[in-house]
């Protein structure tokens, strides 16, 4: 039975009205007999809490697989009297506890999350999970609330607070403590599913991943979603706390009839990616090695069109996209057959197409050569192996 | 602090490192210390048994035919005592991002050399320990701590990067010789060791892995022993 057909079966299974719905259901056929993993020579060893991508397996990251960032370190608070406030330019400004939330209309959020660092040096490509969340929309309470007119952003605040200091070393260096912020515009925050939700994979948050309450933006950057979300203030003047104004700011080369200009832009949606995650061999045939790989591609839901894959110099090969599961902003599966290689050292690497026209760059090209900062690292991402 | 600290500044994905998978694992002492007087000797190995049910898939980086390598061996009991030893220093490297090798046991008075072989810049920091430090390795720099004393397997030094929060390396400071770190055959061999009543322990960090028997130690007759770990051992 192929890989095509054990998928077949597994969904045919769960279609039939089990009660796990299919993504569920989803995780790669184990190794046909024979199969052996063919580790990477150029990845470091996967610590715990990170991707591993050399046994991706499931569609649904494993906890044990899930990354986590704070700013401010984890915020010590009373979770039985969390309150979430709206607050600001709007006609009724509101308190939820989580009770209320929970009670409003549930809605689940399937989501591939990754940190906006991940990829940016050889030991840091395993800051990203698909999971899926569950909470409440965001929208219909902002509509509840009445949005006044002359509204520009909407600041989601974090409990989490640090003492952060300001023009340091100059006459002028203040220190003040601030919670951890980010923001987006109105309509940003009106038509992009926002979600506040309260589980993943079906049970509570952890405090590590925001309990009671984290912000979810659906295709943006790990660093968008506001974990122990407690206030959301809507605002007439762009919010500049760090993590908007300072940190998480791409700082990008463009090319001008003059010269390269350097751009400044705040990291906000996932931009596309590819990555080749397993790779695995069979016995050598004839002195030839088969070989095959997977991997997935992901960005921020605009539709992948096609994966590419090539060894050493040769030609780019087009990978097979799975069919399902496919969500919208999770990231996608692939695969391809590389056929027979020759023992010794080869070099494989990937690259996403998209419905945008979109194609995820190589670490040369002026999009990434030019970009001076480390967020958006999106970058073909070359993978080396050694075949005895 | 963030727990998932990005680079400094970007690297060419072409800038990749030969990564050298000689992890050769450092005891600095251990069964070369100075012969005590009629002394036992204690052997062994030491295996883990994986469990489906309970997968270690980073048992890949460690385990080989059942042996597991890097867990951290020695006695420990009240009254046992070493002579003296010429301090030595050890070299832990930072090599294609991450501590080459990731774990070292060593003696009190025992120095470990870091150094940074990666274009990135580095750093090396531990909250733990006697004497916690963080310092910032560039590039072909080095740094040199003195660990003075410690608790042996009682207290874990991790070592992390700053910039870099999957790196992660571990030292063990012992106030006596009778320790050593498995290579890939998972043996061990503890001489000269005073006899009497002790804890054998084993420590396998990256693994979480904790395991102790009592043993009598006898001049005269060699105790050999196999250690037999599984996810029984996972510390909870």
């Amino acid at each position: 039975m192929t890989r095509r057909d054990l998928l077949k079966a597994g969904f045919a299974t769960a279609a039939a009205g089990l009660t796990l719905p299919l993504w569920k259901a989803f995780a790669l056929p184990p190794a046909k007999p024979g199969e052996e993993l063919v580790p990477f020579l150029n990845m470091p060893r996967t610590p715990p809490n990170r991707l591993d991508w050399e046994m991706l397996q499931d569609w649904l990251t494993p906890q044990d697989q899930v990354f986590g960032v704070q700013h401010y370190g984890i915020p010590e608070f009373d979770e039985s009297k969390f309150r979430l406030e709206i607050t600001g330019l709007v006609n009724k400004p509101m308190t939820f506890t989580m009770e209320q939330l929970r009670a409003r209309a549930k809605k689940d959020q399937l989501m591939t999350l990754e940190c906006s660092g991940n990829g940016s040096s050889p030991g840091f490509m395993n800051a990203v999970y698909n999971s899926k969340w569950t909470g409440t929309l965001l929208a219909p309470i902002l509509k509840e609330c009445g949005i006044k007119p002359g509204a520009k952003e909407i600041v989601f605040f974090g409990k989490d607070k640090q003492e952060e200091l300001l023009r340091p070393a100059t006459k002028r260096e203040l220190k003040v403590e601030v919670p951890f912020g980010r923001s987006m515009s109105v309509d940003d925050a009106l038509s992009e599913n926002l979600m506040l939700a309260y589980d993943r994979n079906g049970a509570p948050l952890l405090k590590a991943n925001g309990a009671p309450l984290r912000l979810i933006v659906p295709g943006w950057y790990g660093v968008a979603n506001v974990k122990w979300l407690t206030r959301i203030d809507v605002r007439n003047r762009r919010y500049m706390g760090k993590y908007m104004g300072r940190d998480y700011v791409t700082v990008r080369g463009e090319r001008r009839a003059d010269g390269i200009e350097y751009v400044e832009s705040s990291v906000t949606r996932i931009r596309l990616k590819s990555v080749i995650g397993r790779v695995t061999r069979q016995p050598a045939q004839n002195g030839q090695i088969p070989l095959r790989a997977i991997g997935a591609a992901w960005n921020d839901g605009t539709e992948i069109t096609k994966v590419e894959v090539k060894v050493d110099g040769g030609e780019w090969r087009s990978a097979v996209l799975d069919k399902t599961p496919h969500e919208k902003f999770c990231w996608r599966f692939f695969s391809i057959d590389l056929g027979n290689l020759a023992p010794g050292k080869h070099t494989l690497v990937s690259r996403a197409f998209d419905a945008a026209g979109h194609v995820q760059p190589a670490a040369e090209d002026d999009e990434i050569a030019l970009k001076k900062t480390y967020w958006e690292a999106y970058q073909q991402w070359p993978r080396e192996i050694e075949l005895a | 602090m963030p727990s998932v600290a990005p680079v400094r500044r970007f690297l060419p994905l072409l800038a990749w490192f030969g990564w050298s998978a000689g992890l050769a694992l450092l005891s600095a002492r251990g069964a070369e210390s100075a012969p005590a007087s009629g002394g036992g000797t204690v052997t062994g190995r030491v295996t883990y048994k994986a469990d489906s049910a309970r997968p270690w898939p980073l048992g890949r980086y460690y385990l080989s035919g059942g042996a597991l390598a890097e867990a951290v061996v020695a006695i420990d009991g009240p009254g046992l005592s070493a002579p003296a030893s010429t301090p030595k220093t050890i070299w832990m490297d930072q090599n294609n991002f991450q501590f080459v090798p990731e774990i070292a046991a060593i003696r009190a008075g025992d120095s470990v050399r870091f150094t940074n072989s990666d274009e990135a810049l580095h750093n090396v920091m531990t909250f733990q320990g006697p004497e916690p430090f963080n310092v910032n390795l560039m590039q072909g720099r080095e740094h040199t701590h003195l660990f003075a004393s410690g608790r042996g397997l009682e207290q874990q030094i991790l070592l992390t990067c700053v910039y870099h929060a999957a790196m992660r390396g571990w030292v063990y400071v012992f106030e006596h010789p009778f320790y050593a770190v498995t290579p890939k055959d998972g043996a061990f061999r503890l001489e000269n060791v005073p006899p009497g009543e002790y804890q054998l322990r084993v420590v396998h960090p990256a693994g979480e892995l904790s395991w102790q028997q009592t043993v009598t130690v006898k001049s005269g007759a060699p105790l050999e022993i196999e250690i037999a770990l599984s996810p029984d051992q996972k510390k909870k």
